[in-house]
């Protein structure tokens, strides 16, 4: 435990007034008009030099959006977006494509370091300039050793960069950015992109599959143990811009792999609007592990600003005992609203959800899961820890079903909330929906303050309040924390404490 | 009701429709009854809920409902036996309350139909909000009840059974129940009937300061009865309510249960066993509100399913803002029996304030092995040990209500019904 005044010190710098990451970046950048028509998609398209099936495919999409409502189920509140205010496409002036971190201009490189991402450094500790096949070999094996994590940045509309990636190609994994991956692996791509999540699928997903401009791309082929983390780091940075991208994760039989995604955003009066999609697939025995830290510019302490971030997360663990993970720390945006799901169709496969949604000031969250049990003895576990303070509204919202043909599916869902003053609200709306009598499901969820026993136990052992409540609001979270990466974890936790400065007392 | 356009009136909503026009110069109410009941018709003309509605997700009322039936006032049906020996019994049969009803100290009995003439209960006919369609089916037609005050400081030493039977055709009755401050009873809803009847209900409950109510609602609807009901309650400042629930009939069931804790102190306990078969829909939703400091609050449900029946439990529990010191805990638990069975649930908090004690369990399930084990390592046959844990699993729940005529009433009930189903 540090001394007060350094808790305190480091409370302020992560204030919801003083977003660390708030700053912006005056960066060259090339823009299509605003607003959305036909011709910006073909614009997008064209930007990207994609093959036809796949404008087509946007253009179905587009004209799906333009027929569908925006839904308003979730218990969320803000001024109708106009579709018409917004960039679609802004990419950093750069030479087209840079193939290496030598081509990336200075300045972006220090947004990524400013962010805490040395992308360069990171490359050059692993002696990645050097291209002799042995060393790389060698370099590998550090690797493995060290724990090193290869990085997709994604700035704005674009992919800026990918490290490590001639490391794992050795290993066979591909991971690059979409539009390279619609560019060099169009049979993947055209088998596996919109499977889990059609085009059809709701609102924002539809919109997403219209105009997404980037996102990674990962493949991880039989039999393969991914060598490292894989990493994407999304950055919004334009004005008035909306930031759509698309993650697309494969593991083939028996592979596994494990990603984390990191965002964040300049401080800026108006709402930027983020609807991302994705879709990961799990073919027999494989795994997949999602790890989230989101952290968007949530608002002022006024509410005003902030980020929308509306998105569509879906795994399907199409093979038998295959597994997907997904672990999220949501402490960041104006609003959240995803439900990070799987779709349990082989046998034996199961799918996991942990969440830590912090939401203080006046941020809205309604996030959860969901849990389709399909295939026989399928099994999940959902645990979720809300977190609300100031004036902000946290809901979770999930959903657990077991088809007619699910036999044996087992859940265990766990949803805690804890408040902080008397001006939040915490909601608990769980779904459970049971068509077979083998289906055991379980449910608890329990909202309360810290209550006044636990904080006088840690006080009168002469730990301060301020000390006493972090130290229960972490044992509060302690599961979910667990779940994550080692180097989230350490983030994870300070970024707590953050987002609830001021709240204590 | 609904804020999409309905692309087309279903039959059953142009049924309705078409009743009320053919219905209007029979409907007993002056000036203000009738004004709510053409808001209330005004509202079905909208399109009955659909899943799309939230609090309608899991019974789709307008593919459901898919037949109404023509109002038939010949029908005759006669009073049943109370479950309580000895209980004052006021029946409504096929819709119309009896003009004499017994005597019981400290009670005042009126016919609904006289309150509605006169204007009286109009003000309780308001449907709860946009998504209220029994509440505005029922005030759109209710003809009639009864409306039972009990005097403050009255302690009834015999139950008052309330009895809603159909004879088939329409039956939209209401029943409005007033405990004065420091008052205690034990009152019983009836719900049965004989035809394949549409039966809408609304039972209005307010209790005074200190109020001590136990109500129990036992429905018993054949296989072919549409039965929409609900409880509404008012609990005043330490007043307690203990609602029992026992669905055990009906085609297509909803049973919706509002309760508002209006005084400091307050004290609500909801127990209900479903017990469903055959190939029928049952809905109970709960929506409790917290609306003052220092209540508290405990639901627990039981539902067993057997073959191709649905079932449906929504509870929703809201802490309001200033509501500190709520303690409120919920628990729904399933035995699904049947792979034709299903079973939803959708228990949710919703709390605005900081300093309570909220939680919610649920569970769906079929028996645990380890129990029908260790009942058939002692020579007990399956059969009989399915249904002897069955059966505890539910009786449980009767087993907590501290009044023992009324446990053993209400395990007569049960075994009634694990004869004709077991």
């Amino acid at each position: 435990m540090p001394a007060v005044q350094d808790t305190i010190d480091r409370v302020r710098k992560i204030d919801v007034d003083q977003y660390k990451y708030g700053f912006q970046t005056e960066i060259a950048m090339d823009k299509a008009p605003k607003g959305l028509s036909e011709d910006i998609i073909r614009f997008i398209s064209a930007k990207k030099d994609e093959p036809s099936w796949m404008l087509e495919w946007r253009l179905e999409a587009y004209r799906r959006w333009l027929t569908l409502d925006e839904p308003t189920w979730a218990r969320v509140h803000y001024p109708k977006i106009d579709f018409q205010d917004i960039y679609f496409y802004a990419a950093p002036k750069s030479t087209p494509g840079p193939t290496s971190l030598s081509d990336v201009d200075p300045e972006l490189l220090k947004v990524y370091e400013k962010l805490g991402i040395p992308l360069r450094e990171q490359e050059i500790l692993a002696g990645v300039q050097k291209t002799d096949a042995s060393e790389l070999e060698e370099v590998s094996d550090n690797v493995y050793k060290s724990g090193r994590v290869a990085v997709d940045a994604v700035f704005d509309s674009v992919s800026v960069v990918t490290t490590f990636k001639k490391e794992l190609a050795q290993a066979g994994v591909i991971f690059c950015s979409i539009s390279e991956a619609i560019r060099e692996h169009p049979e993947l791509v055209k088998k596996y992109l919109g499977s889990v999540v059609p085009t059809s699928d709701n609102y924002y997903a539809t919109l997403n599959s219209a105009v997404f401009t980037d996102g990674s791309f990962v493949f991880v082929p039989k039999g393969v143990r991914c060598p490292m983390e894989l990493s994407t780091y999304f950055r919004m940075n334009e004005k008035n811009t909306g930031q759509f991208e698309r993650t697309l994760i494969i593991a083939e039989e028996g592979a596994y792999v494990s990603y984390l995604e990191g965002c964040t955003a300049p401080q800026r009066d108006e709402n930027q609007l983020h609807a991302a999609v994705v879709e990961l697939v799990a073919l027999d025995d494989a795994e997949i592990k999602y790890s989230t830290v989101q952290n968007w510019y949530p608002g002022d302490a006024e509410g005003k600003g902030g980020i929308y971030n509306f998105v569509t997360k879906r795994g399907d663990c199409r093979g038998d005992r295959s597994k997907i993970s997904w672990t999220q720390v949501e402490t960041g945006s104006a609003i959240t609203w995803k439900y990070p799901s799987c779709i349990l169709r082989g046998d034996d496969s199961s799918g996991e959800f942990y969440s830590i949604a912090v939401s203080n000031g006046y941020q809205q969250v309604d996030s959860g899961t969901k849990m389709i049990h399909l295939g026989k003895n399928t099994s999940s576990r959902i645990i979720s820890k809300g977190i609300a303070a100031g004036f902000s509204q946290n809901t979770y919202r999930g959903q657990v079903s077991a088809h007619r043909k699910a036999t044996n599916a087992r859940n265990f869902t766990n949803c805690d909330s804890l408040l902080i003053g008397d001006q939040c609200g915490a909601h608990t709306v769980p779904y459970m929906e049971a068509k077979n009598s083998t289906a055991q499901f379980e449910h608890e969820a329990t909202t309360s303050k810290i209550s006044e026993d636990q904080k006088f136990y840690v006080m009168q052992r002469g730990i301060p309040e301020e000390e006493a409540i972090a130290l229960i609001v972490n044992g509060f979270v302690k599961d979910v924390i667990q779940q994550l990466p080692m180097e989230f974890a350490v983030e994870a936790q300070k970024l707590i404490g953050i987002s609830l400065e001021g709240s204590v007392g | 009701m609904n804020m999409h356009t309905q692309p087309q009136r279903t039959s059953a909503e142009t049924a309705l429709i078409d009743a009320f026009g053919d219905r209007l110069s029979l409907l007993p109410g002056d000036g203000a009854v009738m004004l709510k009941r053409d808001d209330a018709i005004e509202a079905i003309k909208h399109g009955l809920p659909t899943r799309r509605i939230e609090s309608w997700h899991y019974t789709d009322l307008r593919r459901l409902l898919n037949a109404v039936p023509d109002f038939d006032p010949a029908a005759m049906t006669k009073a049943v036996a109370p479950i309580v020996e000895g209980s004052a019994v006021l029946a409504v049969l096929n819709g119309k309350s009896d003009a004499k009803t017994p005597a019981v100290e400290g009670v005042t009995v009126q016919r609904l139909s006289e309150k509605l003439t006169d204007g009286s209960a109009a003000p309780g006919l308001d449907p709860y909000g946009s998504d209220d369609a029994i509440g505005a089916l029922n005030t759109a037609f209710v003809a009639d009840g009864y409306f039972v005050d009990i005097a403050d400081g009255a302690e009834l030493e015999k139950p008052i059974e309330l009895q809603n039977l159909q004879a088939g055709g329409q039956t939209h009755v209401r029943l409005m129940v007033r405990v004065g401050a420091g008052a205690k009873a034990v009152i019983v809803e009836r719900q049965a009937g004989e035809g394949a009847a549409l039966v809408s209900s609304v039972s209005q409950l307010v209790l005074g300061e200190g109020a001590e109510v136990t109500w129990l609602i036992v429905q018993e609807q054949p296989e072919t009865a549409t039965h929409l009901a609900q409880f509404k309650a008012h609990i005043g400042k330490n007043a307690k309510l203990t609602l029992f629930v026992m669905n055990a009939g009906g085609r297509l069931v909803r049973q919706e249960v509002m309760v508002r804790t209006t005084g400091e102190g307050a004290d609500f306990k909801l127990r209900g066993i479903n017990l469903l078969a055959g190939d029928t829909h049952t809905d109970v939703t709960m929506v409790l509100d917290h609306a003052v400091p220092h209540t508290a609050s405990t639901e627990v449900i039981r539902n067993v399913v057997t073959g191709k029946a649905r079932g449906v439990f929504q509870g929703r529990i809201n802490v309001h803002q200033y509501a500190q010191k709520t303690n409120a805990k919920m628990a729904c638990n399933t035995l699904l029996l049947s792979d034709d069975g299903e079973f939803s649930t959708k228990p949710e908090l919703e709390i605005f304030a900081d300093d309570v004690v909220c939680g919610h369990g649920a569970t769906v399930t079929e028996i645990d092995h380890d129990h029908l084990f260790y009942l058939m390592a002692r020579g007990v046959d399956e059969k009989t040990a399915r249904g002897l844990l069955v059966k505890a699993f539910v009786a449980e729940v009767i087993e907590e209500l501290d009044d023992e005529t009324i446990v053993d009433a209400l395990e007569a009930k049960l075994d009634d019904w694990f004869v004709t189903h077991g």
